[in-house]
């Protein structure tokens, strides 16, 4: 069984794969493990218990917080922790990006740079006090071409010598809305040392989920302090 | 290189060779191809195989996964294996009866929250063409990607057996 895990993938209804298709295509890929993050959440996903019957893949039910604002954004996050086992959260403006970066109960920024604005030092800071990963969504580099993929690897490519600064955890993911948007780890490994990731940081991006999901699954007292 | 090649529709070799192309020189300039000499020497329909420098073999899984689409088809190339020969490729990495063509006779499903046609059908993989065109807006896809396990225990089976489809070569068993 493969340790790879897709972090970030979304099924019907708002990509269209079932979460089981998704899950046999990632194992064939060669995964083991897929998150499904929803911006609906677990809720609204078309059959998430036939996804059990695909053997040697875990499918774990995330979501992917969508907010205006801070304040909309950390009541969301702090509602979602207690249900989910991942909680994500789509970046964008420089306030939804700095309040997930400070908010504890967020596991994963993703789409950081959406707002054509990289990530600042004191943000960057924010992540790795609170043990917030940055999400890496390769899919720009399929979709775009010419000047707005150049754009888009700049910008990438600043915030990863940021976060290697600081040593914030990176993930990388395909950001897949259907089977045809899943790569192969080696194929996703690839695409990142195209954007400036060495092979061996990309493929602890690849790993990296499978640490937040085992640490949200143990019970904290505190910060720090795990209850047996 | 041995690839497979994921679409929605069947896809001719030229356009394939052309999209490929076109991706390479997208991602690594024209300098980058003429160091690399990617080339698709065959293609089945389903797998393929891609002549490539052995010092770029990174760079050409790079260059091969950007390919979106194919002449307006959805697509997605994926290396199976890398082998020295050109034979080595074919003989360890391209199965001898690969199933090419696709089902497409029409079949319902009718649930809840999904219906419509099936497309197509390979194991336990159903390709639905929505009744509703807006379900697959978001993704850029034509057809609805489900599995016969979201369909067990519909009252409508696809073709009369237990799980509503037939068992395919590459199923795999709940």
């Amino acid at each position: 069984m493969s340790f790879f895990c897709e972090g970030n993938v979304h099924s019907l209804p708002e990509g269209s794969d079932s979460p089981s298709r998704l899950a046999l295509e990632a194992r064939c890929l060669g995964f083991g493990c897929l998150i499904i993050c929803n911006h609906t959440g677990f809720e609204k996903v078309f059959m998430p218990e036939a996804a059990s019957s695909i053997q040697g893949m875990e499918v774990v039910m995330g979501i992917e917080v969508m907010a205006e604002n801070a304040k909309a954004l950390h009541s969301r996050a702090r509602s979602a922790r207690t249900r989910y086992p991942f909680v994500a959260v789509h970046g964008g403006s420089e306030e939804v990006n700095r309040a997930a970066c400070e908010d504890p109960s967020v596991d994963l920024l993703v789409h950081p740079e959406e707002g054509r604005k990289a990530l600042g030092i004191p943000l960057v800071k924010a992540a790795q006090e609170n043990d917030v990963a940055i999400g890496f969504d390769l899919s720009p580099m399929v979709c775009l071409r010419s000047a707005s993929r150049s754009r888009w690897m700049e910008l990438v490519r600043r915030n990863l010598t940021l976060i290697r600064k600081f040593e914030v955890p990176a993930v990388i993911t395909s950001g897949a809305m259907s089977h045809l948007d899943l790569r192969t780890p080696r194929d996703l490994i690839a695409l990142a040392e195209v954007v400036g990731f060495e092979t061996s940081e990309a493929k602890e991006s690849l790993l990296y989920p499978l640490r937040i999901l085992d640490k949200n699954r143990k019970s904290w007292a505190s910060p720090g302090v795990e209850i047996l | 290189m041995a690839i497979e090649v994921d679409s929605e529709e069947a896809l001719r070799s030229v356009d394939l060779s052309a999209e490929i192309h076109s991706a390479h020189v997208s991602l690594y300039g024209d300098a980058g191809v003429a160091g690399n000499r990617l080339k698709l020497i065959g293609f089945d329909g389903k797998f393929g195989i891609i002549r490539c420098s052995h010092l770029k073999i990174e760079e050409s899984r790079a260059a091969l996964s950007t390919v979106y689409s194919v002449g307006g088809v959805r697509t997605a190339v994926r290396v199976i294996g890398v082998s020295g020969t050109i034979r080595g490729a074919t003989e360890k990495y391209i199965p001898r009866l690969s199933l090419i063509s696709a089902d497409s006779d029409g079949r319902r499903i009718e649930r809840e929250k999904v219906s419509g046609r099936i497309v197509h059908v390979h194991g336990r993989q159903i390709d639905l063409c929505p009744d509703d065109p807006c379900r697959v807006k978001g993704s850029d896809t034509r057809y609805l990607g489900l599995t016969s396990f979201d369909l067990r225990g519909g009252y409508v089976d696809a073709d009369g057996t237990a799980d509503g489809l037939r068992q395919g070569d590459n199923c795999i068993q709940p």
